[in-house]
């Protein structure tokens, strides 16, 4: 056996870089996802947080409180574990058996019931925190801006669009996008309830090779390809909404 | 409903402290000495390396940073898998899943905490550093006298959230077998099968109770500030 080949030796083999290639890509698109689902929501939690109703500002502190102090693996088993013994016997069957949706006729396969509860999961975690964060950069926006637009005659929807918000995702980007990693690295936790993720891969690569450090650092590579990217378009992001001084 | 409550009180017992006293110690007492014991180690870790950050310059800053960067890009998760499976391989000794799970945790909590120590020793106003260099201190005698003792009030609520963090991530030590809360209430719902919601949130009571305590019980402590008022 020559040099090169005790080195491939060494090496994964193609079929579990495949393996681990397709985690990562469950990660990224679980990861979007939940980006996206949780930045929607968390826009609809911060104006309840600052809503002049008591009875909505005390829900949203209940929220926090219960989504913040307690840890996403057991949330995840409350929505995988949990929450289908709460729903009527039609529902969970229905759930568990494959459907097909036809969208713009493409016929689209119903997701796994693993992906469904991991993204309900992540989504309603990450919404306490995306929301606190929206939340902080509304309240980062002076009281006198919202005046001044008042005064020049907007109303309170339009100060909101053309005022506070363009000013509070400035003041909010950067913690954003630290949230934003965040959902990254729990997308992790989602192997727990059998979604085939990037960590979920490289425990099987482990357990199928016996080659722990490969597998290991495979994975920990694409999280840190993952993260700095993440970090590269937050720096970017943030530059491209400096206002000059 | 009564139901639920009569199976889950019997095995309240086994969820808050595993088999113990007939078996080792599991539930929410190991999860409490593994959190404690990452705690204090993260703190630790967290004032060395917050420390060394504050002090350090050039080269060596920048290996620090790109060290501690790669702690905090990678899910803990992640770093559970290594220390568990790596650990006894590197040590060439038996190593117990709490240990590897605790030393995990307690790197991550450290290099989170490294970077709130250093922004809490920057937010020292420049005065203070001048006024002990006039008075003839070192570097590092002023940093320990005159520093450090105002900047740990303003580090406080960085240690009380990587704590509570703490907490919820010795729940991952599931996913590598150790029977802390996490995982006996897996067993749990796995012998029993019926009211697996209720179980769980039973048990995302305790951690509440847990975090909540722990958030409380640290600001309760700490002597308030008279200047400040806080």
């Amino acid at each position: 056996m020559n040099a090169f080949e005790s080195a491939r030796e060494q090496l994964l083999a193609p079929k579990y870089l495949g393996w681990l290639l397709d985690g990562w890509l469950m990660t990224i698109a679980s990861s979007l996802l939940v980006i996206v689902a949780s930045t929607a929501l968390g826009l609809v939690f911060a104006a309840a947080r600052g809503s002049p109703r008591a009875d909505l500002r005390r829900a949203t502190a209940v929220y926090v409180s219960l989504f913040r102090n307690t840890p996403l693996l057991v949330q995840l088993f409350f929505w995988y574990f949990g929450a289908p013994a709460l729903l009527p016997e039609a529902a969970r069957e229905w759930l568990n058996a494959g459907h097909h949706v036809s969208v713009a006729g493409l016929r689209l396969h119903w997701p796994s019931f693993e992906f469904l509860t991991a993204i309900v999961g992540l989504v309603l975690y990450a919404t306490a925190y995306v929301g606190e964060e929206i939340r902080a950069g509304i309240r980062g926006v002076p009281a006198a801006q919202l005046h001044a637009g008042m005064a020049m005659g907007f109303s309170a929807a339009q100060v909101q669009r053309h005022v506070v918000l363009p000013q509070a995702v400035r003041i909010a980007l950067a913690p954003l996008f630290g949230q934003y990693m965040n959902i990254v690295k729990n997308t992790s936790l989602a192997m727990a309830v059998g979604l085939v993720e990037l960590s979920y891969t490289s425990r099987q690569v482990e357990a199928d090779t016996f080659k722990t450090f490969q597998a290991f650092g495979f994975a920990t590579l694409f999280y840190i390809a993952t993260i700095a990217l993440l970090e590269w378009t937050s720096a970017w992001a943030v530059r491209r909404t400096r206002v000059k001084a | 409903m009564s139901g639920a409550i009569a199976v889950l009180f019997d095995n309240l017992p086994y969820l808050l402290w595993g088999a113990w006293p007939n078996g080792p110690l599991g539930g929410a007492a190991l999860t409490v000495l593994l959190s404690a014991g990452s705690a204090i180690a993260s703190a630790v870790l967290g004032l060395l390396f917050g420390v060394a950050l504050a002090m350090s310059r050039g080269a060596a800053h920048r290996l620090l940073v790109t060290v501690l960067g790669f702690f905090r890009a990678i899910p803990v998760l992640m770093l559970i898998f290594w220390t568990y499976f790596l650990l006894p391989i590197a040590l060439d000794i038996d190593v117990p899943g709490v240990l590897s799970v605790m030393c995990a945790l307690s790197l991550v909590g450290g290099a989170y905490l490294s970077h709130a120590v250093h922004a809490g020793i920057r937010g020292v106003p420049a005065g203070q550093w001048n006024a002990a260099l006039s008075l003839g201190m070192g570097r590092w005698r002023a940093l320990r006298h005159i520093v450090l003792p105002q900047a740990l009030r303003m580090m406080l609520p960085s240690f009380i959230n990587q704590w509570v963090t703490l907490v919820k991530d010795s729940s991952l030590a599931y996913i590598v077998g150790v029977a802390e809360l996490s995982f006996v209430a897996t067993q749990v719902n796995a012998r029993t099968m019926v009211y697996p919601a209720e179980l769980f949130m039973l048990v995302g009571a305790l951690y509440w109770l847990l975090c909540t305590a722990l958030e409380r019980g640290v600001w309760a402590l700490v002597p308030r500030d008279p200047q400040r008022g806080t």
